[in-house]
């Protein structure tokens, strides 16, 4: 298949390129107009070209999904007040959409997020999966599940065109990349670690890559959503642990989640009551975002396993030893031969 | 024009063109206000502009003359890039609307005479949104030089720090850049208007007479010419010399916007983005105990402004609190018939001003030209 990978030079598309490589694709690798030598290493890999544009402008698309079968679409703006994450997320689908009119994309690859989910509404303890609410109300969320939110409802009408399907990734873990918003937060100069008990939903990130990879030209998953997370999934204090045996963790303060949970929904009582409901405070004493990163849930990969015939190949063990390896991940999977 | 019934505040309605970051902060006010109907929002992006609808709660529209015709505004807000003001403000005021256009409201004077040229043969008011002028800071300023404690002003500076270099935001994406660096002021040209009518605000009555601008690329970034403005204004008033410097830098930090109004008797000092006012008057004590009574007052301010500063940021009060205050006094205005709070008079003089700045460009460039080529 001719494969376009938007936001192709970050943490996973980098590793969404190698592992479409490594399945046969011709990969188009969408970069932006200023990135320096990206995929440096597998530069003259013969299935691999780049194609430089910038998601923002929709004049820069002209012409570049003529012949593209499957668009991968990865980018997105993580950072930045709502008005850039929107122009990132937002408009650059909604340019991307537009540019894909009478292109010969017969699939969309759309890459979401669990922060979607509409966590405060759902009991602690019950099993998060992809019939789960997603959250209607998201103004108290923050800017990424608000930007993202609007996005998949842009994905759902683009399947009046062409096959989309919505994959959901948990929370991507891997080199530079182990230390993560699930774990805690800081506020100021300390990093609390909240809550201990919550099992993570995380991937890993070349498992992801090869989930995504595999959406590609699976059968029958138009209109499908799945989520991806690994399995054997371990707690907080668990992956804290099995990392600290493996590499330096930052020096970091626990707290129970009971405890953070009282002191947000205290906050919030006296923002309702005294200030209207109009400060604005750090995220981790913000209820609804707390839910978002630290209320505990289980997971289900069934749908992933069973839409996408996919396992994950590394485990928690595995996928540290790669993350902290020097092994040039993503020449080592383009180049693997089948 | 639409009717109200007798004896009721009439509630205009109001429609904003236009839904880049800057519209939030007037849906915000339109949504919220007494004396405005929010009765639509206009973008090319259907998304952008059907996100901005359903959280203001009005009508979307793709197109402005559609809005004009459906809607049938009394003002409208033009919220666009700069090089699209004229066309769309023409437009807006030839079917009847008044128009609040943001800064800059044309890039140069005889552009912004010929469109309020416009604004007179339809009737209406074309107003450009100083909304710096509205701050309780600038205002602070305003009520110190009322009571006559800066004594006659001398000297006034205005002072803005900016990363506009960053190549992680808007003006510094190389990706993506700007068609701001464009403008005659290139990416200052997005804060010229802003700089030059405050000083304006103090000096409304002085006659500049010599308007030196200095404009240079320091960062050294290839997209973007110009982010550097240092400038010198010596002028006349009713009470005698005063002096300016309008100041931009994309490199020293932190980010600051700062005024300083100095007087024959003291100055005030203010800093938008954090909200910090000092003051150093003639304090009860005279001559010996003034310096003293002006350093307790000023540590207890600092000591104040720490608590001050916390409340601003937890309760979202950005340095654009005085754009609620100047919409709210010029809607008060246009409902009455009376004057807006920003003024044809204000917007001309700001103009012409910043006409003169921008001229100096092309001298600094031919002023480094011998050392570049010698380099």
């Amino acid at each position: 298949m001719r494969v376009l990978v938007t936001g192709s030079t970050g943490f996973v598309g980098s590793a969404v390129v190698a592992e479409a490589l490594h399945a046969g694709h011709d990969v188009a690798a969408l970069v932006r107009p200023a990135s320096k030598a990206p995929f440096a290493s597998i530069a003259d890999h013969p299935k691999l070209r780049l194609v430089r544009a910038d998601l923002r402008d929709r004049g820069s698309l002209d012409g570049v999904f003529s012949d593209i079968d499957v668009v991968i679409h990865l980018a997105a703006t993580k950072a930045g007040d709502f008005a850039t994450q929107f122009a990132g997320t937002v408009l650059a689908t909604e340019n991307l959409l537009d540019a894909l009119t009478d292109s010969p994309v017969s699939r969309l690859v759309a890459v979401s997020t669990f922060s979607v989910y509409d966590y405060s509404s759902m009991p602690a303890g019950s099993v998060l999966d992809e019939d789960s609410p997603i959250d209607t109300h998201p103004a108290k969320r923050d800017e990424y599940a608000q930007t993202k939110l609007i996005q998949e409802r842009l994905y759902r009408e683009e399947l009046a065109r062409r096959d989309v399907v919505i994959i959901r990734p948990g929370m991507i873990y891997g080199r530079d990349n182990l230390w993560h918003a699930l774990l805690g937060g800081e506020l100021g100069p300390v990093f609390l670690r909240i809550g201990g008990r919550s099992i993570l939903p995380m991937t890993y990130v070349e498992n992801c890559a090869e989930a995504i990879v595999n959406a590609v030209d699976a059968p029958d998953v138009a209109g499908a959503t799945i989520n991806i997370v690994d399995d054997a999934l371990p707690t907080q204090a668990e992956y804290i642990a099995a990392l600290s045996r493996r590499t330096d963790i930052p020096k970091s303060v626990g707290v129970p989640w009971p405890v953070m949970k009282a002191t947000a929904k205290a906050v919030a009582a006296v923002n309702d009551r005294f200030l209207q409901g109009r400060a604005k405070f750090p995220g981790i004493i913000v209820p609804e975002k707390l839910d978002g990163r630290f209320k505990p849930f289980r997971y289900s990969n069934e749908r992933a396993r069973r839409l996408l015939a996919w396992t994950p190949r590394f485990g928690l063990d595995e996928a540290f030893v790669r993350s902290l390896g020097d092994t040039d991940l993503v020449h080592a999977r383009a180049t693997e031969q089948q | 024009m639409a009717e109200f019934p007798s004896g009721s505040a009439p509630r205009l309605r109001a429609a904003v063109v236009g839904t880049g970051g800057i519209s939030s902060e007037h849906l915000r006010f339109l949504a919220a206000s007494a004396r405005a109907e929010l009765v639509g929002v206009c973008d090319m992006s259907r998304v952008s502009v059907e996100h901005a609808a359903s959280t203001y709660g009005t009508t979307p529209f793709r197109s402005l003359d559609t809005m004009l015709v459906e809607a049938q505004p009394e003002v409208v807000h033009v919220l666009t890039p700069p090089s699209t003001h004229i066309a769309l403000s023409e437009t807006a005021l030839e079917s009847g609307a008044h128009v609040i256009c943001e800064k800059p409201i044309t890039l140069n004077s005889p552009d912004l005479e010929a469109l309020l040229a416009t604004a007179d043969r339809s009737g209406r008011r074309l107003i450009e949104n100083h909304n710096y002028r509205f701050n309780p800071e600038i205002e602070h300023l305003d009520g110190m030089v009322a009571a006559g404690v800066v004594g006659d002003i001398g000297e006034i500076e205005v002072r803005m720090g900016l990363p506009v270099n960053d190549p992680a935001g808007r003006f510094g994406d190389p990706n993506l850049p700007s068609p701001i660096h464009r403008l005659p002021a290139g990416v200052i040209h997005d804060f010229i208007t802003h700089l030059t009518y405050l000083v304006d605000h103090f000096a409304t009555e002085v006659d500049w007479e010599v308007v030196d601008s200095r404009w240079s690329c320091h960062g050294g970034v290839a997209h973007v010419p110009v982010d550097d403005l240092d400038s010198m204004l010596i002028g006349t008033g009713p009470d005698g010399a005063v002096h300016a410097r309008i100041r931009f830098s994309a490199l020293l930090a932190p980010d600051c916007f700062e005024i300083t109004v100095r007087g024959s008797k003291g100055y005030g000092q203010v800093e938008l983005f954090s909200g910090r006012v000092s003051e150093v008057i003639p304090r009860p004590g005279g001559k010996q105990l003034s310096p003293i009574v002006n350093m307790l007052v000023g540590g207890v301010s600092l000591f104040l402004g720490g608590p001050r500063s916390f409340k601003r940021k937890i309760m979202q009060q950005g340095p654009y609190v005085g754009l609620e205050r100047f919409l709210d006094l010029t809607y008060a205005a246009l409902a009455s018939g009376s004057e807006p709070p920003v003024t044809t008079a204000d917007m001309l003089r700001t103009s012409r001003l910043v006409d003169r700045l921008v001229a100096g460009r092309s001298r600094s460039d031919d002023d480094r030209a011998p050392a570049e080529a010698a380099r």
